[in-house]
């Protein structure tokens, strides 16, 4: 190192946030103690303006080269501050946050002093780390302007027209034979009920007819590979047995099909040929033979004739499209309630569910719009809507499905104005939620029409097996005693739930999922439509449910996120990729290539005899490869073993057996623990946390340090196996490796309980708490005078095996 | 309401259904009809239909094969019903009886040409309703007036009496015995199923019966002194049953040959007429059809001839 680092401190009070809890003064004093700090300094609020304009003020006063921020999580602010620090003309990778917010503040409100204690571990390490860190250049890798959406309902629409509006190229991707999504299915729309195919087919024709859109429907996507600007996708063609482009769309060969099949398009109530279109809006409007159902009789060949747009002999067909950015808009399912036996959904005829009701009442399903039992074909009289099934229920889903009560509403509303005072109507409902523009209006609406509110949960449902009528049984809330209502129709508001094939394309695509199951964004508030990943997008139900509006405007704003990228000729990535020291590297003398083995990239060829390279715009930086060299002779910029051995030796200098050293990843376990934090979930101030991108890059001699240290404990938390993994595969990695490790140390006499592997997901805030408190137990149940014990009997081992890291 | 798919059984009836909230389908076998003959289950295209074979009883006669039908698989289509020799399946759309593939021609029918020129009767003689191994016939008399007479001997004026031969025709395999046995050349029946079907006596170990027991037009194969079992061509239907329950690998050889349908330009009826009878007969079908491109189509399929 050339100059003598000369660092800042700017501790942040976040006004109370921090200030509440941690003595500030104090932390401030101490943090003007450190090494190679030349300045301290306190702010109420680090990130407004005045506060940025202080650190760039002092970079120029003091002649600062490094700056700590001791405020929030670097996943919240880190941009913020490197583009702060770069104004002042300093590199922005000699920056460094200190979270002393989600890390202490936050987690330890009713233990000031320890949070304080704690919070100048956390500056500590901060500025051990920095004074380690060199000037890097972000590096610049070419965009491909292209846009990939997979999923054509209405999110996916919006987004698609958008892009191309802007000029770029758009792929969409639909799995099904029609774009349109759910919307398509629906009669009229809450809260204006207007037809939703009337205003959702002009834009499915729009997209059809774009010159900027490709649609590629009755398609999927295998496979995902690349990064940021330079994606490359497999995407499967499936076999419709009908040549598009001859196809007219006529239908002859529908009306002289022989098969009818269920249309699940309707929900399987009505029928659709073996040879048809799902409806007649379908977009693209090209036939499609259901090959489980067909009987090969060449009837339709026959009425084809001329057109010769049949071919019996389709086989799926494989493409691969280059794009820049991918969004997701894959949408919803519903929970179909066959396993509920409470309220007999699919033993008793007269119950359906919502849905279903959608079919029935649009003019043009299979009833004609009439609303109809299915036991005898008649009208309902008395027609019960009963909210909330699967929702809102921890034994099921815990959350809220959102449109629920607007569309019952709807419903109930369609029915009095279609039937007026021939059908009665009643809604059991739990809570009316009636939030957003016109909504609550749409409330008052339906019950000046007279539709019957009872706040309650039904409990049972009977059918009369003579007259198929249903009785229900609710609990009367605001009565406070059972009722019993007499019911022709029941109509179930089902939870809606991720799309099938959700874990596979999280996993494609490498986005985690939260603990509802549904695509998990960037961040809850400030980034509700990125993912984790650069350059993927989501809109829609996809990302937690929502009505259309909602999914409309989420869709133009991922256009708007994806052409923030598309837009450009270039795009940065961060420069922390991994490179190998070729006079290191073995592989010049013995057959190794390990790291080419467990990079889940590919990025790094090991050919035989010479050293092994990384090819820097395919790595992603999870550091597994630095992690399992076995020479040394892989670094990982701004993640390199002495940065990582600087945080663990600062973190564990005084008391290292009252402390837990956590290694947490940070797109899950960290991530988890900021929401730990966020919400307040109080847990006891052990942990010293040691943040590394993927749990991967935690190597064996960082745990070792840490015991030789003297560490009471030590964790290793990483994203859930199989699949969570931000980096496909590191998670794996590093699981072999720490097993092998625990079973070692556990020989020389750790007792098994000090070295954790643990898998924590950016959703488990609570199970991160918990986690901590549960270590924290088992500590005080070992005693001080036991690890100490169990330390001194492994140092001499310890020291041996990391002789050759002595700093 | 979601789509339900049921299967019911008793003894005289199978019925699987699929019920939608706004249409239901049904297919009933009517189990006192059906052979266990295996004609549907080769020409059903969804595999739906699988033969049942019950075990031999010692001393007691061995008892025919019966289909099952898979509610799963079942598209009531059709198809096995329309060529069923024996009538015992049918489907119904809302209650109704159709068959969807005949409805829009795309499979046929089996032709079942029996004629009686009652003209030729004696009004004494009921051998036809007799010899009907399925007792499909009923022989009646009538004054001119329409009245029905049970006892012919009293009538005097004999020649004003009309016969009337009811045959329940959609059942009937058309097995000919009637003809053959009437005595005034009066009834003519043509052979839907035309083939060969050859006892191979070496092969066929004696003492077993079993094609015998379950064969549905006595006198199509009997028992002759040496203990074997012997064919009588001209009755017989080429249903097969008897091969299904034949032990012996080889002891019996039936090959159809050509089956009498109404015209069709079909792709399925290709398919099962290939599995029925060979696909050397389904070509020459093609080829007197002169059905160019479906005879490409399928030489494609089967990898012979085409274009
Ligand atoms: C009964 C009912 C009534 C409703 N009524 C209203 C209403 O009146 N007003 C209102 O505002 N909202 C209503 N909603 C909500 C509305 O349906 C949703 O807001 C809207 O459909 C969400 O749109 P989306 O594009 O995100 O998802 P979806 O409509 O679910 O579309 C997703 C699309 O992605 C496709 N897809 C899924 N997975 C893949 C994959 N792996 N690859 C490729 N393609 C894939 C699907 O086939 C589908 O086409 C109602 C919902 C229900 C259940
Ligand atoms: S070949 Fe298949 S799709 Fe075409 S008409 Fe016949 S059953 Fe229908
Ligand atoms: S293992 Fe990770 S850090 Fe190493 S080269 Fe591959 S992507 Fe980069």
């Amino acid at each position: 190192m050339s100059e003598e680092p000369r660092i800042g401190v700017f501790v942040c009070h976040c006004g109370l946030n921090i200030a509440g809890v941690i003595d500030v003064e104090e932390l401030t004093e101490y943090a003007r103690t450190l090494p190679n700090v030349v300045c301290a300094i306190r702010n109420r609020y680090t990130c407004a303006d005045p506060g940025q304009e202080e650190i760039r003020k002092a970079i120029k006063e003091h002649k600062l080269n490094r700056v700590v921020v001791a405020a929030c999580s670097p996943r919240m602010h880190e941009p913020t501050f490197r583009r702060c620090v770069a104004e002042a003309g300093l590199n922005p990778y000699l920056f460094e946050m200190a979270n002393i917010r989600e890390f202490s503040s936050w987690c330890h409100p009713s233990t000031p002093k320890e949070a304080t204690e704690k919070a100048k571990d956390i500056v500590k390490m901060a500025v051990a780390k920095v004074r380690l860190f060199r000037p890097l250049k972000s590096m610049e890798v070419p965009v491909t302007n292209k846009a990939l959406i997979i999923g054509g309902g209405i999110a996916g629409i919006s987004t698609a027209l958008d892009l191309a509006d802007m000029g770029f190229k758009v792929y969409l991707v639909e799995r099904s034979e029609s774009i349109g999504g759910h919307m398509a299915q629906l009669d009229k729309t809450f809260p204006t009920l207007d037809c939703s195919i009337c205003i959702e087919g002009p834009k499915m024709v729009d997209v059809s007819r774009h010159p900027n859109i490709e649609i590629i429907s009755y398609a999927n996507v295998l496979s995902v590979q690349g990064f940021v600007g330079n994606f490359r996708v497999k995407i499967r063609k499936n076999p419709r047995y009908i040549i598009a482009e001859n196809c007219t769309g006529c239908g002859e060969c529908r009306d002289v099909c022989p098969i009818e099949i269920p249309n699940e398009w309707d929900m399987n109530m009505g029928v659709r040929k073996a040879i048809s279109v799902p409806f007649d809006q379908a977009v693209p409007l090209v036939y499609t033979i259901n090959m489980d159902y067909c009987i090969e009789c060449y009837k339709c060949v026959d009425a084809c004739g001329a057109r010769q747009a049949i071919n019996f002999d389709q086989k799926p067909e494989e493409i691969e499209l280059e794009v820049g950015t991918i969004v997701t808009a894959t949408g919803f399912d519903i929970y179909v309630p066959d396993d509920n036996s409470l309220y007999g959904y699919g033993r008793y005829d007269n119950v359906i569910t919502a849905l279903e009701l959608e079919r029935l009442i649009l003019a043009a399903g299979p009833t004609g719009g009439k609303v109809v039992r299915a036991s005898d074909g008649k009208k309902p009289k008395v027609v019960i809507f009963i909210q909330c099934v699967g929702s809102r229920d921890v034994n099921k889903y815990e959350y809220c499905s959102g449109f629920c009560c607007m569309y019952s509403l709807k419903h109930s509303i369609q029915l009095k104005e279609k039937y007026k005072d021939a059908v009665e109507v009643y809604i059991l409902y739990m809570d009316m939620r009636t939030h957003f523009k016109g909504y609550e209006e749409f409330y008052r609406r339906a019950r000046e029409l007279g539709v019957n509110f009872i706040r309650g949960r039904a409990v049972h449902i009977l059918e009369n097996p003579e007259t198929k009528n249903l009785t229900v049984r609710a609990e009367d809330m605001a009565l406070g005693e059972p009722i019993e209502l007499e019911a022709e129709l029941v109509v179930l508001a089902t939870a809606a739930i991720p799309t099938k094939g959700t874990d596979e394309m999280a996993r494609i695509l490498s986005v985690t999922r939260g603990a509802d199951g549904f695509f998990m964004e960037s961040h809850p508030k400030l980034k509700p439509i990125d993912t984790a990943v650069d350059g993927v997008f989501l809109a829609g139900a996809c990302q937690g449910l929502k009505d259309i509006p909602y999914s409309v405007s989420q869709g133009s704003g991922a256009a708007s996120r994806a052409a923030t990228i598309l837009s450009k000729p270039t795009w940065k990535i961060e420069p922390i990729i991994a490179m190998v020291d070729p006079d290191k590297c073995r592989n010049t003398r013995v057959k190794c290539g390990i790291c080419a083995r467990k990079c889940p990239y590919g990025a790094i060829k090991a050919p035989e005899g010479e050293p092994a390279e990384v090819t820097t715009a395919m790595c992603h930086g999870c550091g597994t490869c630095v992690a399992e060299c076995p020479s040394d002779a892989i670094t990982q910029m701004h993640f390199t073993d002495a940065q990582i051995f600087a945080q663990i030796r600062a973190a564990l200098e005084e008391n290292p057996e009252d402390k837990i050293l956590g290694f947490l990843c940070n797109w899950c376990s960290y991530a988890g623990a900021d929401l730990a934090g966020t919400s307040r979930f109080e847990y006891p101030p052990n942990l010293r946390a040691v943040r590394v991108m993927c749990s991967g890059r935690v190597d064996r001699d960082f745990v070792m340090e840490a015991l030789r240290l003297g560490a009471g404990m030590v964790l290793v938390a990483a994203c859930h196996l199989p699949y969570d993994c931000h980096y496909i595969s590191g998670n794996e990695a590093m699981k072999v490796r720490m097993e092998a490790l625990a079973r070692m140390l556990e020989k020389l006499g750790l007792s098994p309980e000090r070295f954790r592997v643990e898998y924590v997901s950016a959703a488990e805030g609570v199970k991160f708490a918990d986690l901590n408190k549960e270590m924290a137990e088992q500590m005080k149940s070992l005693g001080k005078g036991k690890i100490k014990a169990e330390n001194e009997k492994l140092r001499p081992m310890l020291e041996k095996m990391l002789s050759r890291k002595k700093a | 309401m979601p789509m339900k798919l049921l299967k019911t059984e008793t003894e005289k009836e199978l019925v699987v259904k699929r019920i939608l909230h706004t249409k239901n389908y049904s297919l009933t076998l009517d189990k006192t009809l059906c052979t266990g003959c295996e004609i549907c289950k080769e020409i059903c295209p969804k595999e739906a239909i699988e033969i049942k074979t019950f075990p031999k009883v010692a001393g007691e006669k061995l008892k025919h094969p019966i289909i099952d039908v898979d509610e799963q698989k079942c598209h009531f289509c059709g198809i096995c019903s329309s060529l069923c020799p024996f009538g015992a399946l049918k489907v119904r759309v809302d209650g109704e009886h159709v068959i969807p593939v005949v409805k829009t021609e795309s499979f046929p029918e089996l032709i079942r040409e029996i004629d009686v020129d009652t003209a030729k009767c004696d009004v004494q003689c009921v051998e036809c309703e007799k010899a009907c191994p399925l007792e499909l016939i009923k022989v009646s008399v009538r004054t001119p007036d329409g009245k029905e007479i049970m006892d012919t001997e009293s009538i005097q004026d004999k020649e004003k009496l009309t016969v009337i031969v009811d045959v329940k025709k959609e059942l009937c395999p058309c097995c000919r015995v009637c003809e053959l046995k009437c005595p005034y050349d009066a009834i003519h029946v043509k052979k839907i199923f035309h083939g060969t079907i050859r006892i191979n006596q070496e092969k066929c170990p004696s003492g077993c019966q079993d094609c015998l027991d379950v064969c549905p037009i006595t006198g199509a194969l009997y028992l002759s002194e040496d203990g074997k079992v012997y064919v009588n061509e001209l009755y017989c239907i080429y249903c097969g049953v008897c091969k299904i329950v034949c032990p012996e690998e080889g002891a019996l050889e039936l090959q159809r040959t050509y089956i009498r349908h109404t015209p069709v330009h079909s792709g399925a009826w290709n398919k099962a007429l290939e599995k029925l009878t060979s696909t050397k007969e389904l070509t020459k079908e093609l080829q007197t059809k002169g059905l160019t491109k479906v005879r490409e189509s399928v030489g494609k399929r089967l990898g012979f001839g085409g274009s």
